[in-house]
């Protein structure tokens, strides 16, 4: 599998770290029924066969965050997009 | 007054030992002695500015990719969005630059690599293509060599490249190129 960093081109799968699913969002902790929304946000995952963003790190080259979408079926890798970008997008307090 | 604190090198004789092939030398590996390095940040919002600041004391267009730009002794190489290493073969105060710096002498080591054999020493550590059609002079990348987080660049067509790494693998990147060097013609000293 190799993946095209954005800032350093294509690389090996070797060079990557992986996190896991990227569309997750962190609950608010003060919300009513935030524990429930805690254990969702831990334990549960789904299982896609198919198109998954999850989060990958750069980590033996520029250490960059990013969201990759990947078919879970081929390992192709589709869009690629900066992790901080995509956090900036959507207006989470992820930066 | 504070006596100023001197890197002393990484690689001693008994951990990089000199080991030079008979007949022609097709690689020749050394260390880049004496350099000032420094880890350089942009700071948010502030990006412009520092692009500015290099300009105006060193003459030199920061890069915004892996790339490498020189001007005398002194050169900027891409490190990451945002990020560069600054390296200078004069003592130079990378501090006053507007951005998270950070002083990286005492930290890494720089190797030379170099000679017709280079590239092909090099591609038996490195996965990255270093074919001159997609790799040349002006050229980084930061990558792994045997599991060792390296920080390379070319600087010409000799060819020759400089490897960046963390002062503590030094002797063991060291040994690595030696190996791989090993059929092919090397010339590895450090400096004692």
């Amino acid at each position: 599998m190799r993946i095209p960093c954005p800032y350093c081109g294509v690389r090996g799968l070797d060079e990557f770290a992986y996190l896991g699913d990227a569309t997750l969002i962190r609950p608010d902790p003060a919300a009513p029924g935030a524990e429930a929304a805690f254990h969702d946000y831990v334990y549960l995952r789904d299982n896609p066969a198919g198109l998954h963003r999850e989060l990958w790190q750069h980590a033996s080259g520029c250490q960059s965050w990013l969201v990759v979408t990947r078919d879970t079926r081929t390992h192709a890798i589709g869009r690629v997009e900066v992790a901080r970008d995509v956090a900036a997008a959507r207006g989470s307090g992820a930066e | 007054m504070a006596e100023p604190l001197v890197a002393r090198s990484a690689l001693r004789p008994h951990v990089a030992p000199h080991a030079s092939a008979a007949g022609a030398h097709g690689v020749t590996l050394r260390e880049v002695e004496n350099l000032t390095l420094a880890s350089v940040a942009a700071l948010r919002g502030r990006e412009a500015e520092l692009v500015q600041a290099v300009r105006a004391a060193y003459g030199l267009d920061l890069p915004t990719g892996p790339a490498r730009v020189a001007s005398g002794k002194v050169a900027f190489v891409g490190a990451g969005p945002g990020k560069w290493l600054a390296v200078s073969s004069a003592p130079t105060e990378f501090s006053t630059l507007p951005a998270a710096v950070a002083d990286q002498s005492d930290g890494r080591t720089v190797l030379r690599v170099s000679g017709p054999k280079a590239r092909e020493t090099l591609a038996t550590l490195i996965q990255l293509d270093l074919h001159p059609r997609t790799f040349g002079p002006g050229d980084a990348a930061m990558t792994h060599a045997a599991s060792i987080a390296v920080h390379l660049w070319q600087v010409d067509d000799a060819p020759t490249y400089e490897i960046a790494t963390f002062r503590t693998f030094a002797a063991t990147l060291w040994r690595w190129i030696v190996e791989a060097g090993q059929a092919r013609g090397l010339d590895a000293r450090a400096e004692d």
